[in-house]
């Protein structure tokens, strides 16, 4: 029991737990946090972030002793938003040791290493994929800090009743991510009497989609929600202005990225909107953590650093609480969790492991090109 | 339907653009060029080293800009493809054709990842654009820019139909196309014929790469794999070897996508145009133009 010696030592980083009783089953070498974070390939930008995010909670909690008398180390595996390397650079995790997950940006990709950590015994804090499938798996060790598809479209139907949408035209790419969102927003769509005119999917990777731009001006929609990622998202947004469509234009977060205003053209980004989480500088009060991300990466913060900041803050107060590393211990210490603060607000997880309120707000393309806020669907 | 049908139109030129390269290489060696799409790929990242090296380039954002930027990257894209085929294919030209088929596919992969090595895997956002006004066609919406871009693809495969067919250099190819040996033979110099072939095939490529940078305003180092495919499978419908075939075949291709997409959605798009290419294959093997005309390129 060397952690139990080290907590006689280390006495403030111990004294936090409240439940959790000091046995840690850890031997006295670093807690591995493994990540896993598109490094490569279409989504990289967002890699970046999460992993800066994570590493800067990572020397927050080290600086302040550790977790339970160890210090955390943070391993960040590639896995290129495709689902075979996820599986294999989850399996090279797994085979380094870590003791939890705290990575998962594409849903497509994150969804086949659920099994993999499940076997190891590794417990999981997504903070970035957030298709219902990773819900819909049920697996016990699996958390999502993000809101849910069912939140995010949630968000996109008060949206489209806020700005009167009489016909809604609906577009995924085929992704699991994207046909989910899309699912679940027609659902409820159709739940809140609002009309969908039409639903298409697109091919991906594509550059041509006037086939698509043609349904949505020929359904007569005044209202169009996309859900996939970005580069699709912004050529639709531009090939469907040419066809005449003069409508409001909602993407969901995938799509939501500076690239959007360039690539779709200066003079087609009026009426376009995305369903968005809160980024630090949407939030209230986060200046100084701004100022210390800067200060240590020389960037801004960027979407999904602060959910990779607090993935990593809430595993380290699980196995804190639980006092161990097992995973049985650290789920019921996080699924006890009440009220622990958050970017997203005091952090309560349902008993499926998602937040119990999604913090999904509307963002829109600003005068700089970037998604500023537009709308936090509060009032 | 007048919309479908101009979509279709639309595209289906630049896949005619990029199968005549295709074509007239399969013509003149008889090698699938795999590589060809991905030169389409280098097109298009020449265009945008050239828009981003040279400051103030990307604000003249007019036609005649982008006539000039298709001109360079075309020039450039060119000497890359006699390049290529000096390295790779030259020395393997009597070797088995399974080996100059590998060594293509290596070109590709070589192209492809050698971009994204030097440039990251990330889309990038094209620094010029084309816009213009919308006008109607028959009840069909088309934008000036993509009017223009069908005009200028006429216009290279205009210009390319005379090069082959009318002047002494296109007869040299047509020549070897016919029979190698004898063109030897007959004092033509092969080696400088057929790097000619991959100087205009890979040129055309390129000007289509820069068109589509433009006009859709995003590439990426994948963006040439989908196309060579259409664009070899365009070059098959329109009889290989055959340039107007290629042509044909690239609008043929383009059009089925379009109907495709109305009529059954754009995730059977792919499903729809090549079940259709596989049925008009088991009927007619040759292709639109392959038995008709006999003579290849």
């Amino acid at each position: 029991m060397l952690a139990a010696a080290a907590c006689a030592i280390t006495v403030t980083a111990c004294s936090g737990g409240v439940a959790g009783g000091p046995q840690a089953t850890t031997s006295g070498g670093p807690l591995k946090f493994g990540m896993l974070a598109p490094m490569s390939g279409s989504e990289s930008a967002f890699g970046d972030y999460l992993k800066n995010g994570a590493s800067l909670a990572v020397a927050e909690i080290n600086a302040a002793g550790g977790v339970n008398g160890s210090q955390i180390e943070l391993i960040v595996e590639d896995d290129g938003c495709d689902p075979t390397t996820a599986v294999a650079a989850a399996n090279k995790l797994v085979s380094q040791g870590v003791v939890a997950s705290v990575g998962g940006y594409c849903s497509g990709a994150t969804l086949p290493t659920l099994p993999i950590f499940l076997e190891a015994k590794v417990p999981m804090v997504i903070p970035a994929a957030n298709s219902n499938a990773l819900v819909e798996a049920g697996q016990a060790n699996v958390f999502l800090i993000n809101g849910t598809g069912t939140q995010q479209a949630q968000a996109a139907v008060s949206f489209a009743t806020k700005s009167k949408a009489a016909r809604i035209f609906i577009l995924d790419d085929s992704t699991d991510y994207s046909v989910d969102l899309a699912d679940s927003f027609e659902e409820q769509a159709k739940a809140a009497n609002l009309t969908v005119a039409g639903r298409a999917t697109l091919t991906p990777k594509e550059k041509d989609y006037s086939g698509e731009a043609n349904k949505i001006t020929t359904s007569k929609a005044d209202f169009v929600y996309f859900t996939g990622y970005y580069q699709e998202g912004a050529l639709l947004n531009r090939q469907s202005k040419d066809a005449g469509y003069d409508g409001i234009f909602l993407v969901g977060d995938g799509a939501v990225d500076a690239s959007f205003a360039k690539i779709t053209g200066a003079d087609y980004t009026k009426n376009v909107f995305g369903t968005f989480t809160q980024t630090p500088d949407m939030l209230e009060g986060a200046d100084n953590w701004i100022a210390s991300y800067k200060a240590k990466f020389g960037a801004e913060p960027g979407p999904y650093t602060t959910q990779a900041y607090d993935a990593v803050r809430v595993m380290a107060e699980g196995i804190k609480q639980a006092g161990s590393t097992d995973m049985d211990k650290v789920v019921a210490a996080l699924n006890a969790l009440d009220g622990f603060a958050t970017f997203s607000g005091p952090l309560k997880f349902t008993d499926k492991g998602t937040l119990s309120s999604g913090g999904f707000v509307i963002v829109t393309i600003g005068p700089a090109g970037t998604f500023i806020l537009h709308d936090d669907l509060l009032g | 339907m007048a919309q479908v049908l101009l979509n279709g139109l639309f595209v289906g030129s630049f896949y005619a653009l990029v199968a005549l390269g295709y074509s007239m290489v399969y013509g003149i060696i008889k090698l699938l060029n795999f590589a060809h799409g991905d030169l389409y790929m280098l097109g298009a990242y020449i265009g945008f080293v050239v828009l981003t090296g040279i400051p103030g380039a990307a604000e003249v954002a007019s036609v005649p800009a982008l006539l000039v930027l298709v001109m360079i990257a075309m020039l450039t894209t060119g000497l890359f493809g006699v390049a290529i085929e000096r390295v790779a294919y030259r020395p393997l030209r009597w070797a088995p054709r399974l080996s100059v088929l590998i060594t293509a596919v290596g070109m590709s992969f070589t192209l492809e990842y050698g971009i994204r090595q030097i440039f990251g895997a990330s889309p990038k956002a094209y620094p010029l654009r084309i816009s213009g006004g919308l006008v109607s066609v028959l009840g069909a919406q088309i934008s000036v820019a993509q009017i223009s871009l069908m005009l200028v693809a006429a216009l290279l495969m205009a210009v390319l139909a005379f090069y082959v067919n009318r002047t002494r250099e296109g007869r040299a190819m047509r020549a070897i196309a016919l029979d190698s040996r004898a063109s030897t033979l007959m004092g033509i110099d092969v080696n400088r014929t057929i790097s000619r072939v991959f100087f205009v095939g890979s040129a055309l490529a390129g000007a289509a790469g820069v068109m589509a940078g433009a006009f859709y305003g995003s590439i990426d180092f994948m963006m040439g794999f989908s196309i060579g495919l259409k664009a070899f499978t365009a070059a098959v419908i329109g009889g290989i070897g055959n340039l107007y075939g290629a042509m044909l075949g690239g609008l043929t291709l383009g059009l089925l996508e379009a109907v495709g997409t109305a009529w059954v959605g754009g995730e059977w798009r792919d499903v729809f145009s090549f079940a259709c290419l596989i049925l008009f294959l088991t009927f007619r093997p040759t292709g639109l133009l392959g038995a008709r005309v006999v003579e290849r390129m």
